[in-house]
This record gives structure tokens, sequence and C-alpha cells, in this order.
């Protein structure tokens, strides 16, 4: 039809112009003057002259240029994270007085009970409180703790042979297996009490026995072994006595003390409850060393291997060897100072260590030496907090450090806060320039609508989510327009039945309240966790699907009418297909209100969107919409402080639902001047 | 126009009946409800004695969710019929009980937002069809379409910023403010009002688009007609020809559109109220389905399907009504 028109104005207008290059001047009823238009372009005209209409398809062309070629140049990603350096108050520095004791093999070829090393630092600390330089500890093996200088102890095994035990209370004197009648002692062997114990026919769970004057008691431990128990009585020994006088000096150090020396030897008391046992202990060998001092090294770039350490340890006024130089280790002025052979100051040890937050030894001596005064001076004062300025390295905007030509670092004064926490250490914290995620920026150069909470770009998510919403927008009008126009052609073809049936149905989803379904199914999909993209899917079908009601209407309508048309009679006549009638003869008469009707759903579309985007219950958060941008700010306070993502964004969809709309209109207005609003 | 009423009315009784049987069919088949997280709860508690799947049987023989779709929508029917609609699992009362205690704070706010739209949208819209082509008609017809394009969302995002945060004169949600306890019976109901100003607000600026177009539209097919030519023609006052002989004749249509969404009032805005924490029926019905509380999102559905099937017939009688050259088939 409209090519016939077309060729039919062509006529008219080269008709026109050949009578114009005949005569030359033009009649007053020239058909020339009376400007003919195609029908096309009569609507173009019409369309052009609406203000309102072409200011909303330039919006249009704004709003796809910017969503779909926008992204193209623009330097960012939708889901490019940035960050950005930033001074941050941090954890410098940890400063605590050393409370435990740190062992260092002295000896490696046996190795350390693990009770014994447990018990290390309270039988240092028993030493400590009672005033005693050594002491013994009691595992498998007998142990001595000697302290070697000041803070270093020394732990050494010992040859120990269990002497005697005296004291009062039940001495266990061995187990006794009633079936091979055999006694194992666990201390001083009895003559006879073998026999003895066998005659006394043991049963049951316990009883007792005399036997040369002494009371025995037995109790069942297992099986048909007793344990054979009396009570104890004098000195009880189960090795040969060392000799006279022994009993004189045990007797003077049992109680008070935990070990004595008698003829030249040493002997060690364990005690256990009322009685005590003495060993006699010889040969030490040294085997760990156990220290509260640490190392604080003059040149932050060195370490202390542990060789040196050990070295250092046991020679605390002397020189040393280790890691093939020699060291002296001095006390100067109250310090314990370390030195290599070229006399230089190599570390001080001492028992107040100053690491860095991390554990690194990495802070500088003289800052140690300061931070130290501070405490010290805090200690006095009784202060919780103090400060303190220092040169620390400076660093430049990006979170480097800034060197100068020598190669050397350059240092700023910093201020130190140091604060003494409950626990008695002491953290000392200041500004960093540290690289975080720059979340939530304000407008910039860089960032020309800031950054959102996850670092993104709102201006890029904004493209990238107008290229979603628009998508959503074509994509539902045109599911919406496709099941319409057939819905609506084949009623409105054949009435009568199926006009019946199509109706009802147009009917039914007409009143299908489509906002809460959709809100019913965003949950339901929130509840499969489905893919985000598997999401917009299925919101575009659902949308589309629940939609076309009304164009299937609108189609009918209209069908309902041309129907009755001479060309639709022409058409019958001449034999044309039923498919090809309704779908190339009827439904293309219907196509200006469809294009007006599809142009204004765009606007329905993308607001609904956005609405469940926003809620939360449409597209999820890593994919951008628009609504979902929204949505990030969505709680009362990212609200009131971030509105510079918001609000441009709502009023992008404010704009262009609105510039579909007058698009729409005006294209309604065009094609049918009379149609009523 | 008898027998017109109760062919629409069978014909509305027979597509509720799908409608209800399409939602049916949706929150039969909705992953995860309330009862599967019901059963996995019981099913955790400490020493509980059945599994999770005999929970999750017994609960849905419990709440006659084992039967088939159809049988199960049957067994819905009949006893929605009888006006048994249960109780909701979210609210845990009776769903009609949590209606009552809802829909009359939707019913106020729809109202409130309904006069003021046809306060403002009607004059509006008359003066833009007076002069057309002028710049108050151009106003109108913007204005009107940044009402219908404005998202209910942005809008009341926009009001809270404005006028909670940054005025601080309203409060951001909710419908009582702190001191609620404290007022006086006047008080309180003052201190309610203020907090339906801003949802109110909202509701009516996004409805007063449609309505303003509605009327300048109707007007000016009015203004165009032949009789009014006439009476001009006559030289009767412009004010008696505009007030009188078209304002009466743009009644038609708009009465009849305005009695169709009068039972709409009763239906809740679903995301009005919740963003502004009203406790109406839109609120209680999202808060609802999120949790898929399955009584009364199908009660919900159920009202509102029947009152767009009854603003249907009412603009339809109405119609016959008020214009008597309408005569129904």
């Amino acid at each position: 039809m409209d090519n016939r028109n077309k060729s039919f104005y062509e006529m008219l207008k080269q008709d026109a112009a050949k009578e114009e290059n005949k005569s030359g001047e033009m009649k007053l009823d020239d058909i020339a003057r009376v400007k003919v238009l195609s029908p096309g372009r009569q609507v173009f005209k019409r369309f052009v002259r609406n203000r309102l209409a072409v200011f909303g398809a330039c919006l249009l062309i704004v709003m796809f240029v910017f969503s779909f070629l926008g992204p193209l140049v623009y330097p960012y990603g939708q889901k490019q994270i940035f960050y950005k350096y930033d001074a941050q108050n941090v954890n410098y520095a940890l400063a605590k007085e050393n409370s435990t004791y740190n062992g260092y093999v002295l000896d490696s070829s046996f190795e350390v009970e693990r009770s014994v090393n447990n018990l290390m630092n309270s039988s240092i600390k028993r030493m400590l409180e009672d005033g005693k330089k050594e002491t013994y500890i009691f595992g498998d093996e007998v142990w001595h703790v000697e302290e070697r200088a000041e803070e270093v102890y020394v732990l050494s095994l010992t040859d120990s042979r269990q002497i005697c035990v005296t004291g009062s209370g039940k001495l266990t004197v061995g187990n006794f297996d009633t079936i091979s009648g055999k006694l194992n002692y666990s201390s001083a062997e009895v003559e006879g009490l073998e026999e003895a114990a066998a005659a006394a026919n043991m049963k049951g769970s316990g009883g007792s026995f005399t036997y040369d004057g002494v009371t025995y008691d037995y109790a069942r431990s297992g099986g048909k072994s007793y344990d054979i128990t009396t009570e104890l009585s004098g000195v009880n020994y189960s090795a040969e006595a060392p000799g006279e006088g022994f009993e004189q000096a045990m007797e003077k150090a049992v109680g008070k003390d935990d070990c004595f020396e008698f003829g030249g030897s040493d002997y060690a008391i364990m005690k256990d409850g009322q009685r005590y046992y003495v060993y006699s202990v010889e040969n030490d060998r040294a085997a760990k060393v156990f220290t509260r001092l640490t190392f604080d090294l003059f040149e932050p770039g060195n370490s202390v291997s542990d060789e040196m350490r050990v070295g250092a340890l046991m020679n605390t006024d002397g020189s040393f060897t280790a890691d093939g130089r020699e060291w002296t280790a001095a006390d100067e002025d109250g310090l314990l100072i370390i030195r290599g052979d070229d006399g230089k100051e190599f570390a001080e040890m001492n028992t107040f260590s100053i690491r860095r937050y991390s554990g690194a030894d990495t802070v500088e001596y003289d800052l140690k030496k300061a931070i130290t005064e501070t405490v010290e001076q805090m200690q006095d004062e009784g202060n919780k907090t103090a400060e303190l300025v220092y040169r620390l390295p400076q660093q430049s905007e990006t979170g480097e450090y800034a060197y100068d030509e020598d190669g050397s670092l350059l240092y700023q004064d910093t201020e130190l806060h140091i604060t003494q926490r409950d626990t008695g250490e002491y953290v000392i914290n200041c500004d960093q320039i540290i690289y975080v995620i720059d979340r939530f920026a304000g407008p910039s150069i860089k960032h020309v609508l800031g950054t959102d909470g996850d670092g993104f770009d709102v201006m890029s998510r904004i493209m990238y989510g107008g290229r979603v919403s628009l998508m959503v927008g074509f994509v539902v009008v045109f599911i919406e327009v496709l099941i319409g126009v057939i819905m609506g052609g084949l009623a409105g073809y054949y009435g009568g039945w199926v006009d019946n049936l199509i109706m009802r149905l147009v009917d039914i989803f007409y009143c299908l309240p489509s906002l809460p379904i959709m809100i019913i199914l965003g949950a339901m999909m929130d509840a499969l966790r489905l893919d985000t993209r598997v999401r917009l899917l299925v919101m575009m079908a659902t949308l589309g699907v629940l939609g076309w009601a009304s164009v299937a209407r609108l189609v009918r309508g209209q069908i309902l009418s041309l129907r009755e048309q001479e060309f639709m009679v022409a058409a019958e006549a001449t034999g044309i297909k039923v498919k090809d009638r309704i779908f190339r003869h009827l439904v293309p008469n219907v196509m200006p209100q469809l294009i007006v009707i599809a142009t204004m759903g765009m606007g329905s579309v993308i607001i609904m969107e956005s609405t469940l985007s926003y809620l939360g219950l449409g597209v999820k958060h890593p994919l951008a919409t628009w609504g979902t941008i929204i949505n990030s700010v969505s709680s009362a306070s990212a609200m009131a402080h971030y509105a510079h993502i918001w609000i441009p964004v709502g009023l992008l969809i404010c704009v262009t639902v609105i510039a579909f709309n007058f698009v729409g209109d005006g294209m309604r207005d065009a094609y049918d001047p009379k149609s009523k609003g | 126009m008898l027998k017109f009423t109760v062919k629409r009315l069978l014909y509305s009784v027979l597509i509720l009946f799908f409608v209800m049987f399409l939602i049916y069919v949706l929150m039969y088949n909705m992953p995860m409800g309330y009862i599967e997280t019901k059963a996995r709860e019981l099913a955790s508690r400490p020493g509980a004695t059945k599994s999770y799947a005999e929970w999750l049987s017994d609960l849905n023989a419990q709440y006659g969710m084992d039967k088939g779709v159809v049988q199960g929508y049957f067994v819905w029917l009949s006893s929605a019929v009888r006006g048994q609609w249960g109780d909701s699992w979210a609210w845990t009362v009776p769903v009609t009980q949590e209606f009552r205690s809802t829909v009359w704070f939707s019913f106020a706010l729809g109202l409130v937002s309904f006069i003021l739209e046809i306060i403002i949208a009607i004059p509006l819209g008359i003066t833009a069809a007076r002069k057309q082509y002028s710049f108050s008609d151009y106003f109108t017809t913007v204005v009107s379409m940044i009402c219908i394009s404005m998202p209910t969302f942005f809008l009341a995002t926009l009001l809270k910023y404005v006028f909670s945060v940054k005025l601080g004169w309203f409060d951001l949600t909710g419908m009582q403010s702190r001191n609620y306890m404290f007022l006086s019976g006047f008080g309180k109901a003052l201190d309610l009002a203020k907090h339906f100003v801003l949802p109110a607000i909202t509701l009516t600026v996004v409805s007063i688009g449609s309505l303003m177009r509605y009327t300048r539209t109707n007007m000016l097919e009015v203004l165009n007609s032949d009789y009014i030519r006439t009476a001009r023609a006559k030289g009767v006052d412009e004010h008696k020809v505009i007030y009188k002989h078209a304002f009466r004749n743009t009644l038609i249509p708009l009465v009849t559109m305005l009695g169709g969404s009068l039972p709409g009032l009763f239906s809740g805005a679903l995301i009005t109220e919740t963003l502004f924490g009203i406790r109406g029926i839109g609120n209680a019905s999202y808060s609802s389905m999120t949790q898929a509380d399955v009584p009364f999102v199908m009660f919900y559905l159920a009202f509102i399907s029947i009152l767009t099937l009854l603003g249907n017939l009412i603009s339809d009688l109405l119609y016959a009504a008020v214009d008597p050259r309408v005569r129904l088939s």
C-alpha cells in the first residue's frame, strides 16, 4: 500500500516538475504550489513540529549513545575496583616487657622433656622469688636449672639416682603379682617380703598384713596384682647410703631447699606431698638456655642467627665466636651491648621488646630507645597514653618511601601515639599512607560521579546499567508485542469462539496483578539462588508474558474494524492465504498504534524493572542496572550520605521514561492527530 | 441493565477462578517456602524426633499442601468461598484479623491521595485544555509526564531525603513518633497524620499525571464538539460555556474512571507503604510475599483481583448511569 502511494506521489511530483520546466512560471492552481508529501513524510513532519516529541527523541538518542557507545569510550569497566592511597591511623608498633622465657637449644643431641620445658617459666619465676641461684625440675629425669647471668638461665640434664625417701605418709613398696608370686619393688627391697606377701593370700579389693613388725597395706591395682604400701618412717634408702652425716645434711635441707651438698656431690630433693625423695645428681649436660632478653639491632637490616644468639647469651660478659666472626658482649652503662670484631655496636640485649605490629623487627634502634624512654616516663607518671614525635621514613602520596639523590631514605616528623593496653602492652599508633579500596569517593575529575560501596566507578556503572535497563525494555516490549499481535490478530480475524476464548484469556491476564507476581517470583528466585543473568532472563520473559493482554486488545479492536474494509474483501477475493491476510494485510495497518503502544510500554517496563531491582528482587548486585545502583545505597544512612550516587541514577530513569512517553505521545499525534490521548 | 450486570458478574467469577488458579500454581511451587524453613528448623532442634523429610511431609499435611496442585486449589477455593481464609504463617494470626488491622491504614492513605489527586489534577487538566498550546498547557503536559514517569521508589527516596534527612520535618519511616505513648488522644491522631504526609504526597504525585492528561484530552474533545461552538456562537458567557456546558460533559468519562478506581482505594500501595513503613495491607502483603506466606498472599491477591474486577464493573455501570445516551446490551 505504501509502495503504491509512493509511486503515485512520485508521478504527481514528476508531472509538476515537467509543468514547471515547460512554462517557467507558476500558475495559481499549479499542482507544484501544493506541497505533496508521502504519508510517511507527513507523519514525520507532524512529529517534528511537536517540540516535546523532538525533545524526547533527542533525549533518547543521547541516552542510547550514552549507554551503548559510552562504555566503548569510557575508560573504566563496570566491575573495575578502584583503590586509593589514604592516610590512616594504623597500629605501627607494639612494645612490651618480655614476660616469658624463651629457650634456645645448646645441645641438640638429646631432647628436653616437654613437661620440663613447660615448667621452665614458672620454675625460673619461683627461683627469682626465692632468691635462689639454682633449682631442680623433676620429670622422667632430673633437670638442673642454674642462673648463668642476669636473665640467663641454663637448663641441664643430670645423671640422677634415687638415694632415699623420707618424710611421712604412704610409701609404695612395690607391686605384687599373685599369679607369678613376684614383687616388683619401687623403693628399697625388703628381704622376705615377697614370701610374706604370697603368704598373705591377697583377695578382694584390699587388706593388710604384717611382716617383721611393719604393717603393709595392699590394694588391687588391676587384674591379679596388688600395690603394697606401708607407712613411711625414718629414712628409707633405695640405694647405698652415702655415708656418715648424710642424714643430718639432708634433714637440714628437707622442707626448705630443694638441693644440698654432701661430701662433694650434689643432691636434689623432690617433694611429693609429705614425702621427700632424695636424688644424687652429677654430670650436668647443658641442654637449653632460657632468657627474656631480646636483641635490638642497631642496623634494622641485620639479623641474628641462633648461633649468635646462643653465643651471646652464654657469654654476656666476654667474647665469643659466631657466624665466623669474633664478638664481644659487655655491660656498658647498664646496657648489654654486643660489638663486632671491628668494635662497632651490633645489638643491644634487653627485656623490653619493641616490634612492628606485624611482628617484624624493623624498628630503628633510635626509635626503640625513644619509645623505651617515653614508656618509662609514662610508667613514672602513671599515664596510660603518651605522645612522641619521631622521624619516620617519609611516604609519598602513593605510599612509597621517598629517597634523596644519594638514595637514602628521607624522613619526616611523625606523631606517634603510645597507648597502654589493659594487657600491659604498649601500642604505638601513627598515620601511615596505605592502599585501600576507594569506597564512596565523592565526585572528582577521575570519577565524575564518585565511586560506590565496592569501589566501582558510578558513571561506568550507570552506563552499563543503562544497557541492561534499556535492553530489558526492548526485550519485554518485543515479547509483549509478539504475543499480543498473534493473539489479537487471531481473535480479531476469526471472531466467534476463537475471539471469545482469547478475549477471556486477555481478561484473565488483565486481572493478574503483575507487581505482586513479580515480587513473589523474585523471592522464589532468591530461594533458588539463581545466577543474576538467569534472573534477568526469567524476569524479562515473565514481564513479557504478563503484559501482552493490552496489545492483544488493541490489535483485535483495530482488526475488527479493518476486517470489514474493501481491501480485505479484495484480499479474500484474490484467494490470499489466511495467514498472509492477517499478518501481511491486517497487522501492518495496526503498525502505527503498535509502535505507539510499544514506545509508551518501554517506559513502564523500565520503571517496573528498576523498582524490582531496587527492592532487591530483580537483577542482583554485581550486574549493574539502574535499579541495583540505587538499591546499593538504599539504606537510610547510605541514602543520606551518598546522594551523589542515587539522585543522578533516579533522574536518569525519570528522564528516559519521560523521553519514551514524549516520543510515544508525539508519534500518536503524528499518526492520527484526532486520536484521544 | 440487570441482565448485563449479572452476565458481567458471572464472567468476573470465571475470570477470578482462573486468575486465582494461576496464582495458586505459582505459590504452590514456591521453593524454600515457609514450610521447608519450618521443617528444617524443627528437624534441627535438639532432641528432634523426626527427620527433615518426615517433618516436611507432616507439615505439608497439616497445612494442606500435600495434595496435588489442582486438588489443593479446590480445597483452598472451597474453604475460601465459605470465608475461611486460614491463618497467616508470617503473622501467626488469622488472615482476616491481619487484614482488618491493616486495611484501614491503606484506605486512609488511598482516600487522602485520591481526594488530593482530584482537587489538583482536574482543575489543571481543564486549564490546560482551555488554552491549548499555551504555556500553561505545555507546563501541565510536561508536569503530568514527569509525574507519570517518576518511579515511586525514587520519588519516595527523594522526599525522604529532602524532608526527613535535610529538613528534618518528618520521620524516615514508621507511623509513630518516639513519644507517641505520652501523647493525648488528639496528639496521637495528629502524630499519625504527620507520618502519613510523605506517603500521601508520594501516592498523589505518582497518580496525578494520568488523571491530568485524561481530563485534558476529554475536555479538549468536548470543547471541539459542535454544541460548544453553538453555545459560543450564541454568545454564552465563556465561563458558563466552560463550566456548565463543557465540564458537565467532561464529567462523564471522569466519573466513569474515578468510580472505577474507587475499589482500588482498599488495595493498598505496596511500594509506598513498604518504603515509608506504613502498616497497611500493601506492606503486610509485601512481607508475606517475601516469606512465602501462602494463606495471606492468596487472600491478598484474591482481594485485589476482586477489587480490579469490581472496578471494571463499576466503571461500566457508571458509564451507563451517567450518560443517558449509552444503553448497555
